[in-house]
């Protein structure tokens, strides 16, 4: 099987016959920042799908300051005439074409190792980045929505008491911190989202992703299910760092690229949506379930040289707002995230 | 001496402290002219400088050469190694000299103290590495005084806040860079280089220490070579000072180099970067001068020669990339 | 019980005590008897690490390859480690081969406020599914909340765990508390801490480090390290036990693996010298001592005005060519005062 064609089994379970919910799409043109990462690569396979498949005629354009990571990362990509690779810095958006009706702002790193080297350039492409799209949005003939891309960090650390945060729901973030860039940059991305929307009147709907797994995402990211899921494919043994009470849920990528696109065409200027998995899981169980799925015969290390209950954390969204804005649902429970996550690095990837 | 239209033009690729402190240099030569100075983000403190000093900048990156192949003979690229590998690509058919300030090592390894005019004939020159600047002509010397050299290593100390986050991230690269080019001009299979990043404020001046274990020291033709030499360098990088002279200790040669910046667009401590753009300047004017030279002996018509004739190039992924 | 995970640098920072003249067969001796007394990790190799044996900070008599082979040998449940300081060593260099002689644990160490030269090497050896402790060296000379900052660094770039490094051995308790407590509170991973003894604070540092939320612990077999020495495996594991805390060595067999190292590895006592205290107050890296002595000798010049004045240049591990800068130039002073 292809990878294109691994993408499409995923992208047709996910959109489950539900294309016509996008109707206002077709024929249009859409902008994608940070077009060569993960969300971008997705978008980028979803529209392919819709074009190819039901016909929906969309022209694209992958905004991506590495524009060549694509020809490692997807190639079949690259050739189709309906998607155009742009080269720029997102910093550095002055003019976007005038049929540009749509826009998804993706652009900035959710790489904690980049956001802890590179601060200042993490903050500079979230700040004078989203800064710099506005603006040259709101110059654009017939603009109908942008959809800005945060991060589900902005809300601070989740209280231990509540299961699933909503979108009203903050704790407070240190803005003193080194620790803290990443959240507080996108904190200022959507505060210079509101300033657009009431100044210009610009129609800005805001997603807050959380935590997702699938085809494109590095294992070489220093996140949990990452490690876990390398570890095991690499012979074993899984390692904890902690005890494993930590509660995390994962979003499968297929049903993260409907949810966001489903956001862009229907959801109401100046809200803001959750998008990822309301179930969550410890990493105990995550990293069993892992091992069950690669048949790798080690025993999960974990760390039980003292007592880690002051460091649990827990990071899982409510998002009964979207699905119930729009009907949408998870369509890929976290055990068959695991295995088609699994199943396209076994296939596609190399891990040495 | 040279009037602004028979200046070598020259464009600089990558804003960041190399290619904004190599503009500045650039502006004070008397052989050389900036035409176009390129980044890919139009807000960053480099182009504001260059905008500030009147300089045409772009955000292009290597398109704005592509787009407009007669800004410039000459192409500094201050980017990374893998930018450079395919910048190099481009340039190379559009017929450029390209200086590289990458340790990508494509092009000929140039210092010039050593081996400048060797170089002029070359397209791509790459100017190896801070470390390697400072020391490759002392290990030059030691190489040229004693047949036997058994062992080379040298040691560079930085100030932390000279070592941005792409030196940091590509130390190794620095480390190979830095020994193989060792090996390439002493002659000496067994080379070591070291880079200590120091965070000592008030900032530490760059420094460099060389040591090499020989079969029988001769410390005293030795110190005459290295005087030479650093009459040699001293003439492109003022701030190139000995500060413990050729010295026998502990049965290994060991001597010791300062190198104070001219404090263009960095600061005077950071020596470590002003030695590698004096260098890139130095090979940059040297060619230029020699250009002259060449343009006024033969008349006009032939003055296109082919060394600057354009060859259009079919880059695929010119075309692939829409332009805003 | 509390856990305390011991690591033994008695046959690494033991190498700085001997100019890194350990031979294979003495990594050997050590090597089997530290296994057969359960110590959970030992660290093995030239005093600054992988790839460090140079003409700046010493020549080591065996390779690499040669010293961690020597202690591979002989060890099974007990894990071998290496110390690894990038601009020293490489990934291509020297890791990939420590990984195929089948190290298993790595400590990738920078001075304190640099955290982000290990970001690669640390990436490198996490992907490759081995354990990667970060380590910041001369931990006193910054601020508890600029350590916390850098560990956390490490952290993101995949650390299993953060170690504060007391190279200069110039931390007193109440420093190394403060400290271990700010980077125990900031992140999510181990903690640990790593003593030398030349203000004899040695054991009473590493106990400051566990109350204040540490669980790895570095000693080597009767303090055998660079300047005064570390702390002293044997002691620390006792007092350790007395205080409740487990550490899964074999007490016993851990006196057998000394009194072995006292007989075969020592031909130096570690002990609390002059130059030691006065290497502690200037604040200066411990692996220099040996370096500062013989230089010292050869300016005729007074050591401890030398150790002084590397403190007030506020020299880093691995620089130990300016010793010969600042005796050369003590030197000139005095003739000229002369």
């Amino acid at each position: 099987m292809s990878m294109m064609n691994f993408v499409r089994e995923d992208l047709r379970t996910a959109v489950a016959g539900g294309a016509t919910a996008v109707d206002v799409l077709r024929e249009s043109c859409i902008l994608v920042t940070g077009g060569t990462g993960f969300v971008g690569k997705w978008l980028a396979e979803l529209v392919a799908f819709l074009n190819d498949e039901h016909g929906f005629n969309i022209r694209l354009l992958l905004l991506s300051r590495n524009p060549h990571t694509l020809d490692i990362h997807a190639p079949h990509l690259l050739c189709r005439k309906d998607i155009s690779l742009v080269a720029k810095d997102v910093r550095s958006v002055m003019d976007i074409p005038e049929d540009v009706e749509w826009i998804i702002h993706a652009a900035g790193t959710p790489d904690n190792r980049i956001h802890a080297s590179d601060p200042l350039r993490v903050m500079q492409v979230i700040a004078h980045g989203t800064g710099a799209v506005l603006e040259a949005a709101s110059r654009l003939p017939r603009l109908q929505r942008v959809l800005n891309i945060s991060s589900g960090l902005v809300y601070g650390p989740q209280p231990l008491s509540v299961s699933n945060v909503a979108e009203t729901v903050f704790s407070g973030i240190n803005c003193a911190s080194v620790q803290t860039i990443y959240a507080e940059a996108n904190r200022f991305g959507e505060s210079i989202c509101a300033a657009y929307r009431n100044l210009q009147r610009l129609p800005i709907v805001t997603a807050r992703p959380f935590a997702f797994i699938g085809p494109y995402q590095h294992l070489d990211r220093p996140w949990a299910i990452n490690n876990f899921i390398r570890d095991s494919l690499m012979g074993g043994p899984i390692r904890i760092l902690g005890d494993g009470g930590k509660v995390r849920s994962y979003m499968y990528a297929a049903d993260m690229a409907w949810w966001m696109l489903s956001i862009l065409a229907r959801g109401r200027s100046g809200t803001i949506y959750n998008v990822g998995s309301p179930s969550g899981i410890t990493l105990k169980t995550l990293a069993e379930k892992i091992l069950r799925i690669t048949g790798d015969s080690q025993p999960i290390q974990v760390n039980l040289s003292h007592d880690f209950s002051a460091k649990r954390s827990i990071f899982v969204p409510d998002v009964s707002l979207a699905e119930k804005a729009f009907g949408l649902g998870l369509t890929m429970d976290i055990d068959t995230a695991i295995r088609r996550t699994i199943h396209w690095h076994r296939e596609f990837t190399t891990l040495k | 001496m040279t009037s602004s239209s028979e200046k070598i033009k020259v464009a600089i690729l990558g804003s960041g402290n190399i290619g904004t402190d190599l503009l500045i240099k650039v502006l004070r030569s008397p052989y050389l002219e900036c035409t176009l100075f390129i980044g890919r983000n139009m807000s960053s403190g480099g182009m504001h400088k260059a905008s500030s000093l009147g300089v045409r900048t772009s955000d292009q990156s290597i398109e704005a050469i592509v787009n407009d192949p007669d800004c410039c003979d000459i192409v500094f690229d201050a980017t990374s190694a893998i930018d450079h590998k395919r910048h190099w690509a481009v340039l190379d058919g559009l017929g450029k000299t390209v200086i590289d300030m990458t340790p990508a090592k494509i092009g000929a390894i140039c210092v010039p103290a050593i081996n400048l005019d060797d170089c002029l004939i070359e397209r791509n020159v790459n100017m190896i590495t801070c470390g390697g600047q400072a020391s490759l002509p002392m290990a030059y010397a030691i190489a040229r005084t004693h047949p036997d050299v058994h062992y080379i290593e040298v040691v560079s100390s930085i100030a932390s806040r000279s070592a941005g986050p792409a030196t940091r991230l590509n130390i190794d690269e620095y480390v190979d860079t830095t020994s193989s080019a060792l090996q390439y001009f002493s002659g000496c299979e067994k080379t070591k280089a070291i880079l200590i990043i120091n965070p000592a404020n008030p900032c530490i001046d760059m420094q460099t220490t060389i040591f090499a274990k020989v079969e029988q020291a001769n410390i005293e033709a030795l110190r005459l070579e290295v005087d030479a030499m650093v009459r040699i360098i001293q003439s492109y990088v003022p701030g190139y000072q000995i500060i413990l002279p050729p010295t026998l200790e502990n049965n290994r040669i060991v001597i010791m180099v300062k190198v104070l910046g001219l404090g263009d667009y960095l600061p005077r401590y950071a020596g470590n970067l002003d030695i590698i753009n004096c260098a890139a300047i130095a090979f940059a004017e040297k060619y230029a001068k020699l250009r002259y030279d060449q343009l006024r002996i033969t008349n006009h018509e032939s003055r296109i020669t082919n060394c600057f004739s354009i060859i259009r190039n079919s880059w695929e992924g010119v075309d692939k990339c829409q332009k805003f | 019980m509390p856990k305390i995970l011991i690591s033994d640098p008695t046959l690494r920072d033991g190498n700085h005590a001997v100019k890194h003249q350990l031979t294979a067969k003495q990594i050997a001796a050590y090597a089997s008897a530290a296994e057969a007394a359960h110590i959970p990790i030992i660290e093995v190799g030239h005093g600054n690490g992988l790839g460090a044996s140079s003409l700046q900070v010493g020549e080591s008599l065996h390779d690499d390859a040669t010293l961690l082979e020597a202690a591979r040998k002989h060890l099974v449940k007990t894990k071998l480690g290496v110390h690894v300081m990038p601009g020293f060593a490489t990934i291509s260099k020297d890791i990939k081969l420590a990984m195929d002689i089948g190290v298993d644990v790595f400590r990738v160490g920078s001075h304190c406020t640099e955290a982000d030269i290990t970001q690669r090497h640390i990436g490198f050896i996490r992907n490759k599914g081995k354990e990667v402790y970060g380590a910041l060296m001369m931990s006193h000379m910054a601020s508890k909340e600029v350590l916390a900052e850098e560990a956390y660094k490490m952290q993101s770039y995949g650390a299993d765990g953060v170690m504060l490094y007391d190279s200069a051995g110039a931390l007193l308790p109440d420093d190394v508390e403060e400290k271990v407590r700010e980077l125990v509170a900031r992140l999510n991973i181990e903690v640990g801490f790593h003593a030398h003894n030349n203000l004899g604070m040695g054991i009473a540092n590493s106990i400051a480090a566990v109350k204040a939320g540490a669980t790895i612990l570095d000693g080597t077999a009767c303090g055998f390290g660079a300047g005064a020495g570390n702390t002293q495996l044997e002691v620390l594991v006792a007092v350790l036990e007395k205080m409740g805390y487990s550490t899964g060595i074999d007490f016993y067999k851990l006196l057998d693996a000394c009194d072995l190292a006292d007989r075969e590895i020592l031909s130096v006592i570690p002990r609390i010298s002059s130059i030691s205290i006065v290497s502690a107050l200037a604040g200066v890296f411990s692996g220099f001592s040996k370096h500062v002595e013989r230089i010292s000798k050869e300016y005729d010049v007074d050591p401890r005005e030398v150790f002084f004045e590397l403190g007030l240049r506020k020299v880093v591990a691995g620089q130990e060519d300016l010793i010969l800068e600042v005796a050369a130039a003590l030197a000139g002073k005095e003739k000229r005062c002369a």
